[in-house]
């Protein structure tokens, strides 16, 4: 059984860990509607992490930072290459940690009259859609907005701190139950690609156990026990037989089958016992 | 997208890591002889930015620029930062962007 999940483990990464495109792909549909609830929030973001986020494909606005799929996103820095045309502006936005290319659409009066108060070389807070096109990143800005009160900078840079830490932090521990037991993949970093195998896991050893019966099922539970699963010689079968009240050769019975069946394993001799769940 | 030449945030202390690289700082204006600026750093010690610094420059200034020595920045961007500014959390930004949050930043 342990086998089985090693098995159902690596073939659900094998195209993660080295082709993170097509892992974030195939876990989508399964996975992101509830994460994404999560990341319709504004993201604060420097560009530096803009730039290492992911993309599945390049149309789709499928971004991913810290294992969060990224859609609007909140930047602070120094405006330049202020360029207006007739149905948008184009500028660059410089944060200190690099440059990004914005559009503002402009349909409304009230869209060319917040452009029009801007210069190059002023501090703004820009929301907009993060979104890759031809190849490179672009944001759709919604609002340009003068910095006024200059504490906004720090601040804002404090909050991609505290963001990136949350959203590394809650993966972590969405990937942990995995990782213990499976193999130490570097590549495991986006709950989304951590949930599959977790799940698949869980189905194989309910299946397994669930044909188990009596008391080979009796014997089971009792070594599944945290308290058991916790010795280092497992439990011996004379423990087995006072605890659950059967006789010897009964447990003996259950245990050649459950060993059978791979889901306990002797320890240090032949009358210690473990159950493979976590060992 | 250009991340090739991002603009360190930094106080006097960082600042002798970056000689001869860009940075970026925020320095409350004690003297100013319309060539440089004589001020203090978010982590109070004396700092010298040459340049030209807006006229007139307000309490805070933030400067970007190459760091020229242990003590100096050669300033191509100013803005004034106003009278009210938080210094110490600036300082703590800094040291944060220059610590375990590196990676975010530079």
């Amino acid at each position: 059984m342990y086998g089985n999940n090693e098995f159902d483990g690596s073939a659900a990464f094998s195209g993660g860990g080295f082709m993170p495109s097509q892992a974030t792909q195939t876990a989508d549909p399964s996975f992101s509607p509830a994460k994404n609830r999560e990341a319709q929030g504004l993201l604060p973001l420097t560009v530096k992490q803009i730039r290492e986020a992911f993309q599945a494909s390049d149309d789709k606005a499928n971004i991913l930072i810290d294992g969060v799929s990224v859609n609007n996103v909140k930047l602070v820095g120094l405006l330049f290459e202020k360029t207006e045309r007739v149905t948008d502006v184009s500028f660059a936005l410089d944060d200190g940690t690099g440059r990004i290319d914005c559009h503002r659409w402009v349909q409304e009066a009230v869209d060319t009259k917040e452009m029009e108060l801007l210069s190059n070389g002023t501090y703004v807070k820009v929301h907009g859609h993060l979104k890759g096109f031809q190849g490179k990143k672009q944001l759709i800005v919604y609002s340009v907005r003068c910095v006024t009160d200059y504490n906004e900078i720090p601040n804002h840079f404090a909050e991609c701190m505290y963001v990136h830490c949350y959203n590394t932090r809650t993966q972590k521990m969405q990937d942990a139950p995995q990782v213990t037991g499976q193999m130490p993949n570097p590549a495991v970093n986006t709950p989304s690609k951590g949930c599959q195998p977790t799940s698949s896991n869980y189905f194989s050893v309910q299946h397994n156990v669930d044909a188990i019966r009596g008391i080979d099922k009796l014997v089971l539970n009792y070594m599944q026990q945290p308290s058991c699963i916790g010795k280092e010689n497992g439990v011996h079968r004379v423990e087995l037989a006072k605890q659950l009240n059967v006789p010897e050769h009964k447990i003996l019975e259950a245990i050649a089958s459950l060993e059978s069946e791979g889901l306990v394993y002797s320890t240090v001799d032949e009358f210690h016992y473990k159950s493979t769940a976590n060992g | 997208m250009d991340t090739s030449n991002p603009a360190a945030f930094v106080n006097a202390e960082l600042l002798r890591m970056y000689v001869g690289r860009r940075v970026r700082a925020v320095i409350q204006v004690l003297r100013n002889d319309g060539g440089s600026i004589f001020g203090k750093s978010t982590d109070e010690q004396e700092l010298v930015v040459k340049g030209h610094p807006p006229n007139p420059p307000t309490t805070f200034v933030e400067v970007i620029g190459i760091a020229d020595s242990n003590r100096s920045i050669q300033a191509e961007i100013w803005t004034n930062f106003g009278d009210n500014f938080d210094v110490s959390s600036y300082n703590t930004i800094c040291q944060l962007a220059n610590g375990d949050f590196k990676h975010l930043f530079i």
